[in-house]
């Protein structure tokens, strides 16, 4: 089947996964052992406080007949009206939240998904070039114990070490370059001035590696792996034994192969990054989206969970789309039933 | 008569693991004439491939390529090259045999005069000269065509994309004049539409087409010799005749030397001019091609003529050869064929036969001056050659004592101008 | 099969390419007695040292398991009963419970009931009423036995029984902690009372772990000397896939790394008891409930001190004066390997039975996973189409929401059902965990599933009537077994890794249930203090865990895969054959 056709079915498969989660979260919403009106409201015996708790019954939508919900609740989530937060930040509307908190979040996982690619895959294409050699060897073993060790046991090892860093490192770290602090949500309206873009950078930049150490061991394991199988493919030979010099037999066709099962690899991590954001926000104290989950959640601000679930689950359907693209233009052969 | 463009001398390519160590080739030799196409038959297992790697320098940790061995190329305009690049390598030899060591070009015909020597007649020694003249043989003057021909080409990148990249390395072209070569090249090779299929990636070709996709890559680098490493094993019978076609028509046009390496003799029986047989790393038998398929000497050699359908005479079973080939660990202290050989006797177990000539009539134990395994010679090497000489003189002969168990190896050294095999035990 | 350059060669010496024994055990155990009988001597002695700690687990299992029988039979008793939606979707499921068993009974017996009355129906058909017979006879003899009082005789029986096994549990084992006692108080003349020989109870404590894990050494070499014997005497074939599988193992440097750490893990977890300075119910569960004896300076005189208010005297808070560090005595002569957490209570402790805690979560979540990834995969792959298209569509959506989040949902809605009270929260940890990590096992079966689907043999059992069910039971799922091991293995760290994260977060295990995250969480401020041992060592122990099960897995999945042997030597062979020419 061509290309297109191959596309248009991952699209469209996409459809029953959205409605599945959709139904999921409104199975959540409506049926938990957690009453959202009461978490709202509070269970007081008064009068006034039980005619709060029918209104809030009724404007959820949680005295109407179920189907009728559910239809209302789709409805809703696939034209995008999100509803807005009831205990968390009462009444602001979630499409803000996500605006705010979300462009937070887009900065950290950004750093995170760059770092390892950039740090990560260079080491495992050395250690695949060079395999069985002591560097090899020390590269893999750090690899292996970046990508084991609990990203919240990092988080605050970093932020200790970072704290201390004058007697440990010998230079203090908050006044290095910019002055910046350690803890708390980087300031983004300034991005586009170099002062800005070098403050925000600098304090994204220790969250950043802790949360990408799990992604940076396995893409650096996977880009080690895929060199030492390219390196003894049989067209390497044949390129080499019809004379391409060595220089160009690595970077030319190598490295391209290998290039190809990196793809998915990063986009897998892309999307197991959203759920780690939590941790690190909750440390580092970024007033991200997963802070914002983890504090809704804690309070249980019913709408507001149940609509951010959605969106994250929008997200991973998109990644998962866009890995496809990707891979498809990688790699000529996707889409054919080859040999 | 005149030099062969490549000549292997004792070739000794051996594989080291911690657990044991591999001998693929033993001590083979054999030489290819200029427009000749050498046929290299064996089972799997014999050495072949290890032997055409060998050749292109292709054998990486943990093998690696004794440094006795000699990969001899001859043509002229190249030892001329590398003769002015590198004066202090090379050797001017008239009438000695010995060169000294460090020397890996010699001269044999020639006028010495540093940077503007003239070489008309001499060699390059592949395997003692430094990788970057190695690298300069590697396609320009020999170039390969691998078995399974899809994983011989890059996935990723179209086919034209390669052909034009060793166009671009090899003869200088790029743009539009690469194009339109790689273009010619594939038609030549008779790929119908080349334009569009220079833009396509090697999984849309099919299996004969991508042989001969494979056939035009190793093309356009414009070698002299093509090493074929079973280039028609997975290909139907259809196709497989087209390809050899094909191959017939290239040599013909463009004056390659072939060196063709298969396990099925009947296609040998085809395209090659002469032939070498391979066993457990050693070369048995040495014959042009006629010669060998009318007369042929070593017992494996029959064996492998016999067991063809066909060829055979009638009779309800094939007749196979009992067994399968060792994997050689040890330097050869007795004939490798023999558990399997019906003809064996018992020195055969004891003795490691030489390659002896046993052209026609006469199975003489003269010498000749080439190394032997020339072309148009034909050698065997077994227990049974000379047939003019008696057991025991033939035993003592191949470096035996005409009775029993030791050889003596050191009398056995290079007096009989060749092939005998080193006298380390292991590596 | 035998990739070995070796093997041609021994064909060409003797024909046959393994030995077969075909007589029966016994006879071949005759033939050669005394391996067999010092094998099971030492077995005997293992066994006989630790008898009382094995009865007292066969008790604690059989408890649990009559307690969670009684308990679901009266639950589903009174929601069957009390009626409305809820009543009778139990009901129905009782129903269905019993037609399943019916089902079971029928398939398992091969007896059926209704050949013998009629030929019309088809063979599916023919099951699946044969299953409703047989699940009625079962309901109507179970209620009728529960009627007759059956119930009360099983109970005097269990009674009998338990009272047998308490006996013997009773028994003195090698690696208890009384055996070698380690707690004790030192007077002034620096003696100490109570402790092992008059050691001081680090050394003490240092005996007896060197006691244990030598035990447990000591019982692995000798299973495994016992299987090398067999192997060599009375097995029946030469040579099985098995032992290659073995062989690469027994390379793989990585691999051993892996099982050591496993090795210590499993130990720690499962004598955790033995283990730990002191017992959980002591230290971490009732500190006021017990009390320490120790020697008071300022007395001079030996007293006794709840636990409780000892354990707020050895806070460790950062800074010098209170502060206890790893490998330190306390003022009332406990010794702490690990040091103290920030409520004092003892921290190694408090990490040796966290191992149980994780490692009971993680099996409990992979099991499930696993059982419900290869019962799906083995349907998706052998139905394929709609169920695949199904299963697929639900698994990714399953895979869509992000893990931890998914955790941190579930955890905080379903934190006031009884559910969340088993384990204080590790249950339904372990449930939620098997139900978004099934469709990952799920997806990695699906591949080589498919694969052995579309072989032909399965085709061929098709062909002669064999069940679904039947096919994927024999065919199928041997093939699996591998991949299951290996992927689950790999999977359990991340498990740990979920759990440790989510106790750190506040949300898992909930005190005083240990949790190596939630230690982690403790000792979060004091990271860079005096006391950071809090923090650092349950971080440490879990990487390497990880570490461990990873390197496992890996090590699994390289000497199953044949293909794997072309590692190191073969591949290298395969290049002097040039390639397979």
């Amino acid at each position: 089947m061509s290309r297109v056709r191959y596309f248009g079915r991952r699209i469209l498969l996409s459809i029953p996964v959205l409605v599945l989660g959709g139904t999921f979260t409104f199975m959540v919403f409506r049926f938990s052992p957690v009453d959202p009106a009461a978490a709202i409201v509070g269970t007081a015996a008064t009068e006034e406080g039980v005619a709060e708790y029918n209104r809030v019954r009724a404007e959820l939508g949680l005295s109407q007949p179920v189907l009728d919900h559910y239809r209302a609740y789709m409805v809703d989530l696939f034209t995008l009206d999100l509803g807005q937060s009831w205990v968390v930040s009462q009444g602001t509307p979630v499409t803000e939240l996500l605006n705010t908190y979300g462009l937070r979040t887009l900065w950290l996982t950004f750093w995170a998904v760059l770092i390892p690619i950039f740090v990560g895959i260079p080491l495992g294409v050395y250690a695949g070039l060079h395999a069985n050699t002591k560097v090899d060897y020390a590269v893999s073993v750090f690899g292996i114990v970046w990508r084991a060790m609990p990203n919240f046991w990092l988080a605050i090892i970093l932020l200790a070490v970072l704290s201390q860093s004058k007697s440990l490192l010998g230079f203090d770290w908050s006044g290095f370059i910019v002055d910046t602090s350690l803890i708390g949500t980087p300031d983004l309206t300034n991005l586009t001035t170099v002062d800005g873009f070098l403050e925000a950078t600098k304090r994204i930049l220790p969250p950043a590696i802790v949360l990408g150490s799990a992604s940076m061991g396995s893409e650096l394991r996977i880009a080690r792996t895929a060199v030492l199988e390219t390196i003894n493919a049989d067209y390497v030979e044949n390129a080499k034994a019809n004379g391409v010099p060595d220089r160009r037999v690595v970077w030319k066709h190598v490295l391209r192969n290998a290039l190809v099962p990196l793809v998915p690899t990063v986009t897998n991590e892309a999307f197991l990054l959203i759920g780690g954001s939590v941790i690190v926000e909750v440390v580092f104290g970024i007033h991200g989206i997963g802070w914002l989950f983890f504090q809704a959640a804690l309070n249980a601000d019913m709408p507001l969970v149940t609509a951010l679930v959605f969106v994250f689950i929008v997200v991973v359907v998109f990644i998962n789309i866009l890995q496809d693209v990707l891979y498809a233009l990688i790699d000529p052969r996707v889409g054919y039933d080859a040999r | 008569m005149s030099d062969p463009l490549l000549s292997v001398e004792n070739l000794r390519t051996t594989f080291h693991t911690d657990q044991e160590t591999i001998r693929a080739v033993d001590g083979a030799s054999f030489s290819v004439a200029p427009t000749e196409t050498l046929g290299i038959v064996g089972e799997s297992g014999s050495g072949k491939s290890v032997t055409a790697r060998s050749i292109l320098g292709l054998v990486e940790k943990p093998g690696r390529v004794h440094p006795d061995s000699a990969i001899r190329y001859h043509d002229p305009a190249f030892v001329q090259r590398i003769a002015r690049a590198h004066p202090d390598a090379t050797f001017w030899d008239d009438a000695v045999d010995d060169e000294p060591d460090e020397a890996f070009v010699t001269v044999h015909e020639g006028e010495q005069s540093g940077e503007k020597a003239v070489v008309e007649r001499g060699s390059v020694d592949l395997v003692s000269a430094p990788d970057s003249v190695a690298r300069q043989v590697r396609g320009s003057e020999i170039a390969m065509v691998s078995q399974d021909a899809l994983s011989s080409l890059n996935p990723v990148y179209t086919v034209g994309n390669q052909i034009e990249e060793l166009l671009g390395i090899h003869r200088g072209l790029s743009g539009r004049e690469a194009t339109e070569t790689a273009e010619e090249l594939l038609r030549n090779v008779g790929i119908p539409d080349p334009e569009r299929r220079l833009r396509e990636y090697p999984h849309q070709f099919s299996g004969g087409m991508q042989q001969r996709a494979v056939i035009a890559l190793a093309l356009a680098c414009d070698p002299s010799v093509l090493v074929c490493d079973e280039p028609t094993t997975a290909l139907d019978v259809t196709i497989q005749a087209q390809v050899l076609d094909l191959l017939a028509r290239l040599k013909r046009e463009q004056d390659l030397s072939v060196v063709f390496i298969t396990h099925d003799i009947g296609v040998i029986a085809q395209v090659a001019d002469s032939v070498a047989v391979m066993y457990a790393g050693e070369v048995v038998e040495r014959a042009p091609v006629d010669r060998l398929f009318d007369a042929p000497k070593h017992p494996y050699t029959r064996g492998l003529l016999r067991s063809i359908p066909g060829l055979a005479t009638t009779g309800d079973r094939l007749p196979t050869i009992e067994g399968s080939v060792p994997t050689p660990n040890e330097a050869a202290t007795s004939c490798r064929f023999a558990p399997r050989c019906p003809e064996a006797f018992d020195a055969c177990h004891e003795v490691h036969p030489d390659a002896v000539r046993v052209d026609g009539d006469r199975d003489s134990s003269a010498d000749g001056d080439e190394p032997a395994g020339a072309s148009g010679e034909h050698t065997a090497a077994c227990l049974l050659y000379p047939s003019s000489l008696s057991t025991g003189e033939r035993v003592e002969r191949h470096g035996g004592d005409g009775r029993s168990g030791r050889t003596d190896r050191s009398s056995s050294a290079r007096a009989d101008g060749g092939t005998a095999t080193d006298s380390e035990v292991s590596e | 099969m035998a990739g070995h350059t070796h093997s041609t060669d021994d064909r060409t010496r003797d024909e046959q390419p393994h030995a077969r024994d075909d007589r029966p055990l016994s006879a071949r155990v005759a033939e050669t007695p005394r391996p067999a009988a010092i094998w099971l001597l030492g077995a005997a002695a293992l066994l006989a040292v630790e008898l009382g700690d094995i009865a007292g687990a066969v008790l604690s299992l059989g408890g649990m398991a009559v307690g969670a029988v009684a308990f679901s039979y009266s639950g589903t008793l009174s929601v069957a009963t009390g009626g409305g939606t809820v009543g009778l979707v139990a009901l129905a499921g009782v129903v269905v419970g019993f037609f399943v068993v019916g089902l079971g009974v029928a398939t398992w017996t091969r007896v059926r009931a209704l050949d013998r009355v009629t030929d019309r129906f088809s063979f599916r058909t023919r099951q699946l009423l044969d299953g409703v017979v047989f699940g009625a006879a079962v309901a109507l003899a179970t209620w009728v036995g529960v009627t007759a009082g059956v119930v009360e005789v099983l109970a005097a029986v269990g009674g009998v029984v338990q009272g047998l096994f308490r006996a013997v549990a009773d028994l003195p084992t090698l690696t208890a902690r009384e055996t070698i006692p380690n707690r004790g108080y030192q007077t002034p003349d620096g003696t100490w009372h109570g402790t092992f020989l008059g050691l001081a109870p680090a050394y003490a404590w240092a005996v007896r772990v060197v006691v244990v894990y030598g035990y447990v050494a000591a019982a692995l070499v000798w299973t495994w000397m016992g299987y090398l014997w067999y192997r060599a005497h009375y097995r029946r074939v030469d040579w099985t896939p098995r032992d290659d599988v073995v062989r690469r193992l027994r390379s793989h440097r990585w691999g051993q790394f892996g099982m050591v750490v496993t090795f210590l893990f499993l130990t720690l977890a499962v004598f955790a008891p033995s283990l730990a300075t002191t017992t959980a119910q002591q230290n971490l569960y009732e500190p006021f409930s017990h009390s320490v004896t120790h020697y008071d300076a300022a007395t001079d005189s030996v007293r006794e001190t709840l636990v409780g208010t000892a354990n707020l005297q050895t806070q460790s808070e950062g800074y010098a004066g209170a502060n206890f560090g790893p490998m330190s005595y306390d003022q009332y002569d406990r010794f702490h390997p690990a040091g103290t957490l920030t409520n004092g209570k003892d921290l190694w402790t408090f990490l040796a039975y966290g191992a149980r805690v994780s490692l009971v979560i993680g099996l409990l979540s992979i099991g499930v996973s696993a059982v419900l990834a290869t019962v799906f995969s083995l349907f998706s792959a052998y139905y394929r189409g709609l169920v695949d298209l199904v299963l697929v569509v639900v698994g990714d959506t399953i895979m869509g929401v992000p893990r931890l989040l998914m955790l941190i949902l579930l955890t905080v809605i379903l934190s006031d059902t009884w559910i969340a009270g088993l384990y204080n929260g590790g249950i339904l940890l372990a449930l939620i965990l098997a139900g978004t990590g099934w469709p990952f096992l799920w997806r990695s079966f699906r591949g080589p599933t498919l694969q052995i689907a579309e072989e032909e043999w399965v085709d061929a059992a098709r062909s002669y009537g064999q069940s679904a069910t039947g096919i994927m039971r024999l065919h199928m799922l041997p093939y699996l077994v591998g991949y299951l091991l290996i992927y689950s293995s790999l999977i359990l760290g991340g498990v740990i890794l979920a759990v440790a994260g989510l106790s750190f977060l506040g949300f898992g295990i909930t005190a005083p249930t240990p949790e190596w995250g939630r230690a982690v969480n403790l000792g979060r401020e004091y990271v860079a203090s005096a006391s950071w041992h809090i923090s650092l060592i349950p971080g440490v122990m879990i990487t390497l865990v990880v570490m461990g099960f990873n390197a496992m897995g890996d090590a699994l999945r390289d000497a199953v895969d044949p293909k794997s042997d072309d590692g190191s030597a073969s591949s290298t062979e395969a290049d002097a054959r040039g390639g397979g020419a």
